[in-house]
């Protein structure tokens, strides 16, 4: 029924070879919306994190309000984003980083909420002050937990920046629309491909971060 | 270890806008222009003519390509976020003029109104090209047979079985649905909403998920295959001769000589082939192009 | 404010509940879009799921399965669908879509079915098989029953996820309420847009508000629960 695409072979190889620089460009405009939105959405999680973990009272509202953010499609919040910031990074960034907050406030607080009890009274009792106890005590406890948000962040994040290409940015997204506006499957399977590639690599360093990091912590096989 | 970590959290904060910031500001001097398109691949085809054109004439060219559909860029256009992008003639005044009609089969008149509901939102309509584009209804070899359909006032009895696709504006269009509603006094079964003249309108097409299509009249698609253009009888479709508009506020002489002696280069079957060249034959919409702008002598080799 | 006013005026205003573009009517095709991945994941999932964790099996599929599964991008998924599915000559619109869903719904319920499994204490699993149980016994009134709480949980998480991400399908010409993203998008009417994405988050707090009432039915009230609320933030966001 469908003539001339039937012949089409799944990749094209020789049009890959020939555009590795384009395929580059986007693999590294992509990392560069993950790593911005991660950046950004972990500064401000941090702030509102430790607002939370102070004034308990905050926690609800801040997730409350996060979690609405969360919950909109990610290509309706850009599109109405558009009046306001217009067809610009700064619009798909700011979609980007109110995903993130969700889980990065929900693994921070629970990350350091998890210190025990009377690791903190030993601490105290130690002579530590509060800032000093944070730093040096409560957040390399709570480090496996915060990095679990963290990953968890920049696989999502690394998803959504695919659909970025709707509005006209979107790193490897561009590829998967192109092989949609086109029926090419070659760029359509790239960029899918390697948008998959980049989340579990980024995982990956994630995991070895972690590993790095904390040395001591016993290793669980949670899932996750 | 305290003073470490504050810096490097400042740092990244600074980089962190820094990069924003450079992506979103507007760059370059005066010779900088945007070069827009909306979101199909004949127009970046167009995007990419006239922006390699302006660059081999000492214009620094930024691209944003494939930013959505004309809602999305016209206003872009005029609040600044691009510079320049061509547009189909009849369509976008009546886009423009929320539909009062004022669109015709004469292009010459048409411009003339273009120009006029331009000039008030600081924008220059250039000149026109020869090539035309407009929204085409389409059926397969089959159906056209099944039904003995050659124009589409041949729909206006059967139209309550049919399904019709196409973009997903369509019926906000008055040159799309609203025209052939009030023009034709077609009302389909059904309207599938599928993608703008692309792919996937096709293959509905091919796969009876739609019986009757949207297709643009460039598409190279329509004679690969082998597809029945029916014709517009009721004259429905204006002129719709692509027609380059760009900010009045960062126009010069020197950008409309460029961009005019180009326009009046692409006809229509220039601007099918290309379509084809890219859609069908899969080469890129620059490289395409560039070579036809080094065969006419715009660009050198 | 007044685009607020705007969106009570979509909602009220008659013509937006009528006809085949109408709320109800997308909301029903969103829901058959959703249902049968959930569906049919489940059918695989979940037995597949519940022996790997009975036989202590597989634990680096499962990671990896949630592992991969999140990395997913349901977009990429749903387009490279398109070309497969009419090469296949199945149409467009629905099977990508269907075959993303079912991809993205795979993974929690896979998950959770085995880690519900392996956290049944060995010890109430070690005295079944004393006083005789078969191993299918042991699965059936034993295991399952024990990991339930965990299981529904996945399946949520799971229903969630996909009653989300189903908003894709409207990308590729297909239904539901993601066609008042894209086609507001087209027109550039925010209105719509909005009240679509409302739609849409409403119908996932269904959703989950769901099935946290079939845990309630189905969930022995001996068991105590383990999974309470779900935490949104670890449902995946695929859109």
């Amino acid at each position: 029924m469908i003539l001339a695409q039937t012949t089409e072979p799944f990749i094209r190889w020789n049009w890959v070879w020939s555009h590795l620089d384009m395929i580059w460009s986007r693999t590294v405009q992509h990392l560069a919306l993950t790593g911005i939105a991660l950046g950004v959405g972990f500064l401000i999680s941090i702030v509102l994190s430790m607002i939370a973990l102070r004034y308990r009272r905050a926690y609800a509202p801040i997730t409350w309000v996060t979690g609405v953010l969360y919950s909109i499609p990610s290509l309706a919040l850009f599109v109405m984003l558009i009046p306001l910031t217009g067809l610009s990074v700064a619009t798909a960034e700011i979609g980007l980083v109110s995903y993130t907050l969700l889980i990065f406030i929900r693994n921070i607080v629970a990350g350091i909420d998890g210190v025990p009890s009377e690791v903190r009274e030993a601490a105290l009792g130690m002579g530590y002050t509060r800032r000093r106890m944070l730093l040096e005590i409560e957040l390399p406890i709570a480090l496996p937990v915060v990095i679990a948000g963290i990953r968890i962040a920049t696989v999502t994040t690394v998803g959504l920046v695919t659909i970025t290409a709707l509005i006209g940015l979107g790193g490897l997204g561009q590829l998967i629309l192109d092989g949609l506006n086109r029926l090419f499957t070659t760029p359509l399977i790239i960029g899918a491909v390697l948008s998959v590639v980049l989340a579990l690599l980024l995982d990956g360093v994630l995991v070895l971060a972690e590993r790095a990091l904390t040395p001591w912590a016993r290793r669980k096989a949670t899932i996750g | 270890m305290r003073t470490k970590r504050r810096t490097g959290v400042f740092g990244a904060i600074l980089a962190a806008l820094a990069i924003v910031a450079t992506s979103c500001g507007s760059g370059g001097g005066a010779n900088t222009i945007k070069v827009g398109s909306t979101n199909f691949t004949e127009q970046e085809i167009l995007g990419e003519i006239y922006a390699q054109a302006l660059e081999a004439n000492g214009f620094t060219v930024e691209r944003k390509f494939k930013l959505g559909a004309r809602d999305i860029v016209e206003p872009a256009l005029e609040s600044g976020e691009i510079d320049l992008y061509a547009e189909y003639a009849g369509t976008v005044l009546e886009y423009l003029n929320n539909g009062a009609g004022e669109a015709s089969g004469d292009a010459a008149a048409t411009i003339d109104k273009l120009r006029q509901r331009f000039a008030d939102r600081g924008v220059t309509v250039l000149d026109y090209a020869p090539a035309v584009d407009a929204n085409a209804l389409v059926v397969t070899q089959e159906t056209a047979a099944k039904y003995g359909l050659t124009k589409i006032s041949d729909l206006a009895s059967i139209a309550g079985d049919l399904v019709f696709g196409g973009p997903p504006e369509c019926p906000k269009r008055p040159f799309c649905l609203i025209g052939f509603q009030d023009t034709y006094g077609l009302n389909f079964k059904e309207f599938k909403p599928l993608d703008t003249g692309g792919p996937i309108t096709v293959a509905a097409l091919e796969n009876g998920e739609i019986d009757v299509g949207l297709l643009f009249s460039s598409d190279g698609a329509i004679a690969a295959r082998n597809f029945v253009v029916l014709q517009d009888d009721k004259y429905l479709q204006p002129a719709d001769n692509i027609v380059p508009v760009v900010r009045t506020a960062v126009n010069s002489q020197k950008l409309d000589d460029v961009v005019n002696s180009v326009s009046a280069k692409i006809t229509t079957s220039v601007l099918s082939q290309m379509n084809k060249s890219v859609n069908i034959d899969k080469e890129d919409a620059s490289t395409v192009a560039h070579d036809w702008l080094v065969a006419n002598g715009f660009i050198s080799g | 404010m007044t685009f607020l006013a705007d969106v009570a005026r979509w909602f009220l205003d008659p013509a937006s509940w009528q006809g085949t573009g109408g709320v109800p009517a997308r909301v029903l095709e969103h829901l058959s879009l959703s249902v049968w991945p959930v569906a049919l994941a489940a059918a695989i999932a979940l037995p597949l799921g519940v022996t790997l964790g009975h036989r202590n099996r597989g634990a680096f599929l499962a990671i990896s399965v949630a592992n991969v599964g999140r990395a997913l991008p349901s977009f990429a998924v749903l387009v490279v669908g398109v070309p497969v599915s009419i090469k296949l000559g199945l149409g467009l619109s629905y099977w990508p879509a269907f075959a993303a869903l079912f991809l993205l719904a795979i993974p929690p319920m896979l998950t959770n079915a085995y880690t519900g499994v392996r956290e049944v204490d060995p010890g109430t699993v070690e005295s079944s098989r004393g006083m005789g149980f078969t191993e299918g016994q042991v699965v059936r009134k034993i295991e399952i029953p024990l990991a339930l709480p965990v299981i529904i949980t996945g399946i949520r998480v799971s229903a969630v996820q996909v009653v989300a991400t189903a908003t894709l399908a409207a990308l590729i010409g297909g239904g539901g309420l993601g066609r008042y993203i894209i086609d507001g998008l087209a027109t550039r009417d925010l209105v719509q847009v909005f009240a679509g994405a409302l739609l849409v988050a409403v119908l996932s707090v269904i959703t989950e508000g769901f099935f946290s009432l079939m845990e309630r039915f189905f969930v022995s009230p001996g068991i105590g629960r383990k999974a309470e609320f779900v935490d949104i933030s670890q449902i995946p966001k695929g859109f």
